[in-house]
């Protein structure tokens, strides 16, 4: 194993039929989420039908601020867009902090929406991650429900 | 004799074809056909002999003339020199001018006391020297008018610098003119020697000839091609001497874009511009228009950021309705990377109205973060009639921030402030934002739980507003994560964080909002050290201490503990 520099900003695609992983490693910041769009955008469109599934990994991720995010909002409208779903698995604590406190999660790994998709999905959860599932559902419910229950 | 012939600078000998072999080899019959002009002349300084190539230089010479009439001063007298006998004279060659060329002269003593002069021309020699040093020269100016010129990043100083260089180096006056702001030019005038003067003036430039031409970058019209005569009088300097005998026009060529036109003048008791002085304007042109548009470019960005910096600049806080705010905001020290935190208090119409506070962060950073940063606080004010619902606010400044090109969005808290008898009654709302921290009487800080979404990236928002109430003493922290995210720390590279800014702020029962905000980022700045960090920015506020709960007493109580 070498040692490489341990905030190297890294993404590596893949296609699995039809599903898109990719593996985004590093900082995902001001200076690296262009590129992380540009990679996803350009698979999304490389192949000669669009992937079902887009799974994002962030086990190697170690950092994401503002930008990141943003990034990340982009994508979803590119994969929503396509009638992908996209998933975020193997969230760090780092993007999970920033997911609850901006309340992004449920809208980025919802189910395709019947309008941007053409044709009617059931089914809610798909999306819920590995490592860190239970919060994941929470922070879906949280936007009224729960925080009405709060007070 | 051998000596003398070593006198002859190789580099004519090689060029004119030397003698090839010693004078007395010859027995005197060499000199008559020798490519030197050869004089030979008596002690009396009397002409004895011409041979062809002097007879060509000197066409009226002759044999019996005197010396001192056919020829310059410099020769004749250096032939006296000779014939006194001053000792060591032959030693070396004396040199001067005839007619147009430059010549050495090289004495041999040729028997009965005749002494044989041999001529060398050496005005190509002279020519080169000459030149070799002006091109040192031009390239010493050209290389302090590059460091001169590039020290500067101010416009007006680098059009100053750059007229006195050019009218000290290359003619006797030089006009520099800039592209045109409106329809006035900023001319840049200097006169060698004489004060450099600018002012912004309303010019026909297309009365030079070539001047617009070279304003739009165009290749410069050669000297020769303009008449002085049609030079207009706001180009000649004051006090310049003379009518203009000579115009050069080059443009200044910048990064894309002409940085303006130089005009160089000179009298017309001065020599005119050669193609070699054209050719050094040029190239002085290249340097000057280069470190002028950098300058230019530098001075638009920094006005670009000044403005934009001047407009995030964060407001001045004071107490409001019996409430006391505080401000903290630390720039990123990346300069080039305008961040996009923000924060305004804008106060309630009277003591009994609520005051909004609203502190945000932008996504990103720059001119784009800036831009939103300003948008979001123009329809924030915009709302302030609608601020008794946070919710709403959030909605309609989501509309209002959405675009399908980006995905750029804002996180943010809004409180909204009243202060009843001594205690300050508070609805909070984040919209996406770390949410405000609490600073309770007995030391222990809260997180209110508020929960909003982040407002301009989807096409639905939602937000949770939580009210609560400050008694004396107890603190409401408004903050981005550019407290907590800090990075820094024994090791360098760890966060500031949640724990420690609550540990901090344990400490703080019972300050003023400004002590806490000063402590709070003391600590941060201690915690970052050297290291590079974002935008921070705080907002406290508490019930102020001193003094009763202004104007509110005239309004009531109604309705307290809602």
């Amino acid at each position: 194993m070498t040692t490489t520099e341990p905030t190297e900003f890294t993404v590596t695609a893949r296609r699995e039929h039809a599903v898109l992983v990719v593996r985004v490693a590093g900082e995902l910041d001001y200076d690296t989420s262009d590129e992380l769009v540009d990679e996803v955008v350009r698979q999304l469109t490389a192949g000669p039908t669009p992937p079902a599934e887009v799974r994002l990994d962030f086990g190697a991720l170690t950092w994401i601020d503002s930008s990141g995010l943003s990034a990340l909002l982009m994508i979803h409208r590119r994969t929503s867009a396509l009638g992908a779903v996209l998933h975020l698995d193997d969230r760090p604590e780092i993007l999970e902090r920033l997911l609850q406190v901006t309340n992004v999660l449920g809208h980025l790994t919802a189910p395709v929406a019947d309008a941007e998709r053409g044709r009617p999905e059931a089914g809610d959860g798909t999306s819920v991650a590995r490592a860190t599932g239970a919060r994941a559902a929470d922070t879906r419910t949280s936007d009224t429900r729960a925080a009405d229950a709060r007070t | 004799m051998v000596r003398c012939a070593r006198c002859v600078p190789s580099l004519v000998s090689l060029s004119r074809g030397s003698p090839a072999r010693p004078f007395d080899d010859q027995a005197g019959t060499a000199w008559p056909e020798a490519p030197y002009p050869v004089l030979v002349v008596d002690r009396h300084g009397g002409l004895v002999r011409v041979n062809a190539a002097a007879r060509l230089l000197l066409p009226d010479a002759a044999r019996g003339d005197r010396l001192h009439e056919r020829v310059p001063a410099w020769l004749s007298q250096a032939h006296r020199r000779l014939g006194d006998g001053t000792p060591g004279t032959f030693a070396g060659a004396t040199a001067g001018r005839i007619d147009d060329r430059f010549f050495e002269a090289h004495p041999t003593p040729a028997g009965d006391g005749d002494i044989v002069w041999w001529l060398v021309d050496d005005t190509d020699r002279r020519l080169a020297e000459t030149a070799l040093s002006d091109a040192r020269t031009r390239t010493d100016v050209l290389s302090e008018a590059s460091s001169a010129l590039l020290s500067t990043l101010n416009v007006p100083r680098c059009m100053e610098m750059a007229a006195a260089m050019a009218a000290e180096h290359l003619a006797e006056a030089a006009v520099l003119v800039a592209p045109a702001q409106g329809k006035r030019y900023p001319v840049t005038s200097a006169r060698r020697g004489g004060p450099v003067t600018q002012s912004t003036q309303k010019v026909n430039v297309a009365e030079v000839p070539g001047l617009s031409e070279a304003l739009q970058g165009f290749p410069p019209v050669p000297a020769r091609w303009i008449n002085p005569a049609d030079i207009p009088g706001w180009v000649v300097p004051e006090n310049f001497a003379g009518p203009v005998g000579s115009v050069i026009v080059t443009p200044l060529p910048g990064h894309g874009v002409p940085a303006g036109a130089l005009i160089l003048l000179r009298s017309g008791t001065e020599h005119v511009f050669s193609e070699g002085e054209e050719v050094f304007a040029r190239l002085f042109a290249a340097r000057a228009g280069a470190a002028l548009s950098a300058a230019r470019l530098y001075t638009e960005q920094a006005a670009i950021t000044a403005t934009l910096m001047h407009e995030l600049l964060p407001p001045a806080l004071r107490s409001v309705h019996g409430v006391e705010y505080a401000g903290g905001y630390r720039a990123s020290r990346d300069h080039e990377r305008v961040g996009g935190d923000f924060y305004d208090v804008h106060p309630g119409t009277g003591p009994a109205e609520e005051t909004l506070v609203v502190l945000g962060d932008v996504a990103g950073k720059g001119l784009d973060a800036a831009v939103l940063t300003g948008k979001i606080r123009n329809t924030l004010h915009a709302l302030l009639p609608l601020a008794e619902d946070h919710g709403r606010v959030l909605e309609l400044l989501n509309g209002a921030l959405l675009s399908s090109h980006h995905t750029r969005f804002a996180t943010l808290v809004l409180a909204s402030v009243r202060r009843r008898d001594h205690q300050v009654h508070l609805r909070l709302t984040s919209a996406g934002h770390l949410p405000p921290l609490i600073v309770r009487a007995d030391g222990t800080v809260e997180e209110a739980a508020t929960r909003g979404t982040l407002v301009g990236a989807l096409p639905d928002v939602t937000a949770h507003t939580v009210r609560t109430v400050l008694a004396p003493g107890e603190t409401c922290l408004l903050y981005t994560d550019g407290i907590t995210e800090a990075r820094g720390g024994p090791l360098g590279d760890e966060l500031f964080g949640e724990r420690r800014l609550r540990r901090a702020l344990a400490e703080c029962v019972g300050m003023p909002a400004e002590a806490v905000v000063e402590r709070v980022q003391m600590l941060a700045t201690q915690w970052i050290g050297t290291g590079r960090h974002d935008d921070m920015a705080l907002v406290a506020f508490n019930a102020r201490r001193n003094g009763s709960p202004t104007g509110v007493d005239g309004y009531g109580d109604s309705g307290r503990d809602e």
